[in-house]
């Protein structure tokens, strides 16, 4: 395509301050989304985030937020629900791709950059806006396991803990608080869930919070299951 | 008793008495043109070729002190080695010698013949038959083959009463006298040795270990060529085998010489 | 005359007890003229990784230059070497890749995956000129003469062999296939990958 035919000029424009403004604004969109929490157990990792639904008439299983990447890597988010299905596929394919050429499984850093690679693509392309969504990748590979949180702006880190989306400050400070090292993954559930539930309008039960979890034994990502977080909830 | 009935003549040649054209016949392909059948038969391009030993190395020069005649003994079949230790220079008698390149078979086979036909004119003349007349009859064999398929590249050489001579015969035909030739895949390595190493008046020696070198050369060039290098000398008395020599030794005999050479001029 | 055949080589690596064995010829030729003595087509891609590729010769030095490329590119990405298996992967889809104008080497390779426990684990494998990979328990094999190659690894090759033994056996092995062989030989170099070493030998052969 030529450039006449094409709007090829970014929105992404630095203001005279040095800032990208269409990145803090992403990043707006993200701290008014739900709260998504992830901590990194020693024997694995698990990621959980609030699913309410705007109306009681939603059936709210056909609404997915914590999804599988790949085998062993579980993705959640903060921000805009379809930005995030299309980095989903992304990252899917990404991970796909990988196996394609290697035979063997994407590592969790491998998926995340490939993640934080489009993110950051979508700063700096024409005709394109940057993600509204900042998303937790949890994973376990040969190195063990893995939380990454990566930002509309392409930025990535590891975390043993992170918060993100609404309350994401007081969440952090709570994580701060119950964090330990060698935590166990069951253990780790429960913290997850009860930070969810700090920060929780009205009353938090199976329907509308999602969680998954990878654990370094069978190195496979899976969700819980409704009846599994009733019984977690029935601890907290 | 084996059937040679095929070797009695079947054709007469109207250039030459009959008696002197006792040569072997065959009995040919029952197609209406037996010529281009066999070159079918044998082009490589065709589905089913057949394949016949190719590569090779022969040599032989005249000088001073008579004939010598070097030659490989690999034999392949496509890339395969099939042997090592193929005897590629043909005893026809004992003033005779023949090099065998090309079509193993065909060599063997009809340096055997001329073999043959040299002992009756042997005892029909009551003398030994000159070089350039057994050459000939050779030759004509081929000749009489031409475009058959058989595949020969031949040295022929020996003493007679004119002294010492050497003749090129090639299943296209051809029949030359020379004082050296080269002969096979490998020739044009071994007459780069030759060539530039070659004097009328060396002794013995120096002409054996030429041949030998060039032959060696050859092999180590040619992947064609390789196994032994068989060395025989043409004498007024007959011929006479003077060495079979790996190339394994001979590569590593001739390293070591060249260290040695090269220690003496740094000492020096 | 094939393509595959225009150079001329011989290749075999070996698995051993905690280790594997790599050996080609060195051998370059133009169809029937030996040009060169001394060429490599044995390549290290890592300590615990060699490449062997028998082939055409322009093609088997353009495909060490792109699979140095690729390694490198993996190892600054990941922080790790690529294992022999992942690694044979990645030669295979590049393989595949020009399916239908291929390159003309049939790659071999031989070398150690790290397990998490920090022992190895040997491997060898090979693929075809498009990258059909196959990963055999013993020996693989590549060249212009594989059937003279086969024969000795089949009548010789043990499982579980130490290195010294390994390194005998590879070489008994190159040493038979080669002298069947008119297009391969003219030297032999003999790699023995062990947890701690890599053994490199040059063998005396025929010359011819």
């Amino acid at each position: 395509m030529s450039m006449g035919t094409r709007y090829s000029f970014s929105l992404t424009t630095f203001s005279p301050s040095g800032k990208l403004l269409q990145i803090e604004y992403a990043l707006n969109a993200v701290s008014q989304g739900a709260t998504t929490i992830g901590i990194k157990a020693a024997n694995g990792v698990v990621i959980a985030t609030e699913k309410k639904m705007p109306s009681l008439l939603i059936e709210a299983e056909s609404v997915e937020k914590v999804a599988m990447l790949n085998e062993a890597t579980g993705v959640t988010y903060a921000g805009m629900g379809p930005d995030f299905k299309v980095l989903l596929r992304k990252g899917r394919k990404a991970a796909q791709a990988y196996y394609r050429t290697y035979l063997e499984a994407s590592p969790t850093q491998e998926t995340v950059r490939e993640l934080a690679s489009v993110m950051q693509e979508y700063t700096q392309s024409g005709g394109v806006r940057p993600f509204g969504v900042s998303l937790l990748v949890a994973g376990c590979d040969e190195t063990g396991p893995h939380l990454f949180q990566v930002d509309p702006s392409g930025s990535y880190w590891a975390w043993k803990a992170a918060a993100i989306g609404k309350n994401y400050i007081s969440a952090r400070k709570f994580l701060e608080k119950r964090y330990t090292e060698d935590l166990d993954l069951e253990d780790a559930v429960h913290t997850a869930l009860l930070t969810l539930k700090d920060g929780f309008d009205g009353e938090m039960d199976e329907t509308n919070i999602e969680v998954g979890v990878v654990d370094v034994e069978t190195g496979k990502f899976r969700l819980l299951s409704e009846d599994v977080i009733r019984e977690h909830l029935g601890n907290l | 008793m084996a059937d040679l009935s095929f070797l009695h003549a079947t054709k007469a040649s109207a250039a030459l008495p009959a008696q002197e054209m006792e040569e072997a016949s065959f009995a040919l392909p029952a197609v209406a043109d037996p010529a281009a059948y066999q070159s079918q038969l044998y082009d490589p391009a065709s589905a089913t070729p057949l394949h016949m030993a190719h590569g090779t190395t022969t040599l032989a020069f005249v000088f001073k002190h008579g004939v010598v005649v070097a030659v490989d003994s690999r034999a392949t079949q496509g890339q395969y080695i099939g042997s090592q230790t193929v005897k590629k220079v043909i005893e026809i008698n004992p003033y005779l010698l023949g090099t065998m390149a090309g079509g193993a078979a065909d060599c063997m086979f009809w340096e055997r013949e001329l073999g043959r036909q040299c002992r009756l004119y042997e005892l029909r003349n009551k003398e030994r038959i000159s070089v350039r007349a057994a050459s000939k009859i050779l030759g004509n064999i081929v000749y009489n083959y031409k475009g058959m398929g058989l595949s020969m590249g031949t040295m022929v050489t020996g003493c007679d009463a004119s002294g010492f001579s050497l003749f090129y015969v090639d299943s296209d035909g051809t029949r030359l006298e020379g004082q050296r030739f080269s002969v096979g895949s490998g020739s044009t390595f071994a007459y780069g040795v030759l060539d530039s190493g070659f004097r009328w008046d060396m002794e013995p020696e120096e002409a054996y270990d030429l041949a030998r070198r060039a032959i060696y050369h050859a092999t180590h060039r040619d992947a064609y060529s390789g196994g032994q290098v068989n060395l025989y000398h043409v004498r007024e008395e007959g011929w006479v085998k003077i060495s079979a020599d790996n190339v394994f030794d001979l590569h590593y005999g001739y390293a070591a010489e060249a260290a040695a050479e090269a220690d003496a001029e740094a000492a020096a | 005359m094939s393509i595959m055949t225009y150079n001329g080589a011989a290749i075999i690596a070996m698995k051993g007890k905690d280790c594997v064995a790599i050996a080609s010829d060195t051998r370059l030729g133009i169809q029937a003229m030996t040009v060169a003595t001394d060429f490599q087509k044995v390549f290290k891609i890592h300590d615990y990784l060699y490449l062997g590729m028998a082939g055409l010769a322009t093609d088997v030095q353009t495909l060490d230059a792109l699979f140095q490329f690729k390694h490198n590119m993996f190892a600054l990405r990941e922080n790790r070497n690529m294992s022999p298996s992942a690694f044979l992967a990645m030669v295979s889809s590049t393989l595949y890749s020009k399916r239908f104008g291929p390159y003309f080497v049939e790659p071999v390779v031989a070398g150690l995956t790290v397990k998490p426990d920090g022992s190895v684990e040997p491997y060898v494998g090979g693929t075809d000129l498009i990258g059909c990979i196959s990963s055999p328990d013993g020996f693989a094999v590549s060249g212009t003469m594989s059937e003279a190659l086969y024969g000795p690894c089949e009548s010789m090759y043990k499982p579980d062999l130490e290195p010294e033994d390994l390194f005998e056996t590879i070489s008994q092995c190159m040493l038979a296939g080669v002298d069947r062989d008119a297009v391969s030989g003219w030297g032999v170099v003999v790699h023995i990958i062990t947890k701690d070493e890599v053994i490199t030998r040059h063998l005396k052969n025929r010359m011819d």
